[in-house]
């Protein structure tokens, strides 16, 4: 008999359908209750589930475990930060910072003074002595970049191309430019010819 | 009334009288300039101050009984020594003959201590200004300022003592110091200079006989010129362009000179660049490119770009 009930009973803990008259015996016999308990406790050993840690009034033990809690007493953060400050404005007055202070506002004025200075002079250069880009007077040397073999990229090519340019007209540029040297060198005598010619037109014009 | 008007007549005649005499002060101060460049024994270094470039150069000069001579040399590694007998200028060549050409002044150094004072008295006011302390001297300024728009000023700062020039600013016509002449060392003595002695007497290159060569027949004209300047009849031939060239004129006030030059267009676009004082101004157009160079405005240039046809 006994096993006969063990059989239905721990098929019963393998989720097995009960009977309305084996759930009867089950509700009124309490010994079964426990045995039933006993077996899902096995079978939940045997599956490796982990025992519960949950009773069924955790919660009744959790409001228990809240209820001695300590109370804080938390404050907002703006007292942190007025401590803080007032701290600051007590060392800016103290000994020690004003020096700190002095040099920073030192080291500001330079710094204006250098920017402005610089901005001073580069505004009448840029008037007076190179309002325009500035020829290369000496002869320019080393035309002859080498060749390179190396790829390059199409926006290379027309930098080079526009190099190659510039360096072109100033080259012309350079030649003129000695041109004229060279007529100015050479012009005295033809200008003390003309000279003479202008000379002569005027008493010409005065007798006129 | 009347008294009034004499007081506003008097008042004018003493400013006028006063301007003379401050121009007239101006010209005995360019007198003596003038004469101490030609009449004094001197050995001297200077710096030509270019935007952000300066040349240094050591200009010595010596007068025996009727001979006068001069040796200008470049500190700088580039350029040539000049050197000046009279009235024949020598380049001299490293690697080539003396370049000879004629002149009673060398080029490089700053025309208008040489030029004729009519010229320049037709084309400047001299106005005699403060003294100051320079190089440890006592500096005397004058003023040359230009009588018409367009030319450069001068200011020239003399030895208070001896008139020589100490420092000599171009201005442009709106008073921007474009170009700086400016004396680091002097020493004036009674004796000719022994450097010079040697070259007084030195076998130097006949110039060339002045060939009556006739001016290039051109296609294109120069229909304007600025105030002041006129056509050089005879310029050089210039035999290196001869391929590129298409027609070229100089022009000269006396002080200054002007080259406008003709060429086939490259299409680059208009440019202006300066050396100093001296503008460079390329127009292009859609087949000449003209290109100016002078000691002009700009502007001038631009006009004178202008007017090839």
């Amino acid at each position: 008999m006994s096993s006969e009930h063990q059989d239905w009973l721990s098929a019963a803990s393998d989720n097995q359908q009960l009977t309305a008259q084996q759930l009867d015996s089950l509700l009124q016999d309490t010994e079964l209750q426990h045995k039933l308990e006993r077996y899902h406790t096995i079978g939940a050993v045997l599956r490796r589930e982990p025992q519960s840690a949950l009773t069924i009034n955790f919660a009744d033990d959790f409001a228990a475990r809240l209820a001695d809690e300590p109370q804080y007493q938390l404050q907002s953060n703006r007292g942190l930060v007025r401590r803080i400050k007032t701290g600051l404005s007590y060392a800016a007055n103290g000994r020690w910072l004003q020096p700190v202070a002095q040099g920073a506002i030192a080291a500001g004025v330079a710094l204006m003074a250098v920017f402005g200075v610089q901005q001073y002079q580069q505004s009448p250069q840029q008037d007076s002595l190179s309002p325009l880009p500035l020829l290369q007077t000496q002869p320019v040397a080393g035309f002859a970049t080498p060749v390179s073999l190396s790829q390059t990229t199409v926006g290379d090519r027309f930098a080079e191309q526009e190099q190659q340019a510039m360096l072109e007209q100033q080259k012309r540029l350079q030649a003129l430019l000695n041109a004229h040297r060279q007529q100015v060198r050479v012009m005295e005598q033809a200008q003390q010819a003309s000279h003479d010619v202008k000379d002569n037109n005027g008493t010409a014009n005065d007798g006129q | 009334m009347m008294r009034f008007s004499g007081l506003c007549s008097a008042i004018v005649l003493v400013v006028v009288s006063g301007l003379a005499q401050a121009g007239q002060e101006g010209w005995a101060l360019f007198d003596k300039v003038q004469h101490a460049v030609k009449q004094y024994n001197f050995d001297t270094s200077f710096v030509v101050l270019k935007g952000g470039n300066a040349d240094t150069y050591r200009w010595i000069h010596g007068v025996k009984g009727q001979q006068e001579i001069e040796h200008l040399i470049p500190l700088d590694t580039s350029g040539v020594d000049i050197l000046r007998r009279d009235a024949l200028v020598y380049y001299l060549l490293t690697d080539k003959p003396a370049f000879v050409t004629r002149g009673n002044s060398i080029p490089e150094l700053p025309a208008l201590l040489f030029e004729d004072k009519a010229v320049i008295t037709e084309l400047y006011n001299a106005v005699a200004g403060s003294s100051s302390v320079m190089s440890g001297r006592s500096a005397q300024l004058l003023r040359l300022t230009a009588k018409e728009g367009g030319r450069y000023h001068y200011w020239l700062w003399l030895d208070a003592e001896t008139g020589f020039p100490l420092r000599i600013d171009t201005l442009s016509a709106q008073q921007n110091a474009l170009e700086r002449w400016l004396v680091t060392h002097m020493q004036i003595s009674a004796e000719f200079p022994d450097t010079l002695q040697a070259l007084l007497v030195a076998e130097l290159p006949q110039p060339p006989a002045v060939a009556g060569h006739t001016v290039p027949q051109t296609a294109h004209q120069l229909t304007w010129l600025p105030q002041g300047f006129r056509q050089i009849a005879e310029p050089a031939d210039l035999p290196q362009l001869a391929d590129s060239l298409l027609s070229y004129w100089l022009l000269s006030d006396g002080l200054h000179q002007v080259s406008v030059f003709v060429q086939d267009s490259n299409r680059l676009p208009t440019q202006a660049f300066r050396d100093g004082a001296t503008t460079i101004y390329v127009q292009t157009g859609e087949q000449l490119e003209i290109t100016v160079i002078g000691p002009v405005s700009i502007e001038i240039a631009r006009q004178l770009a202008a007017a090839v046809r």
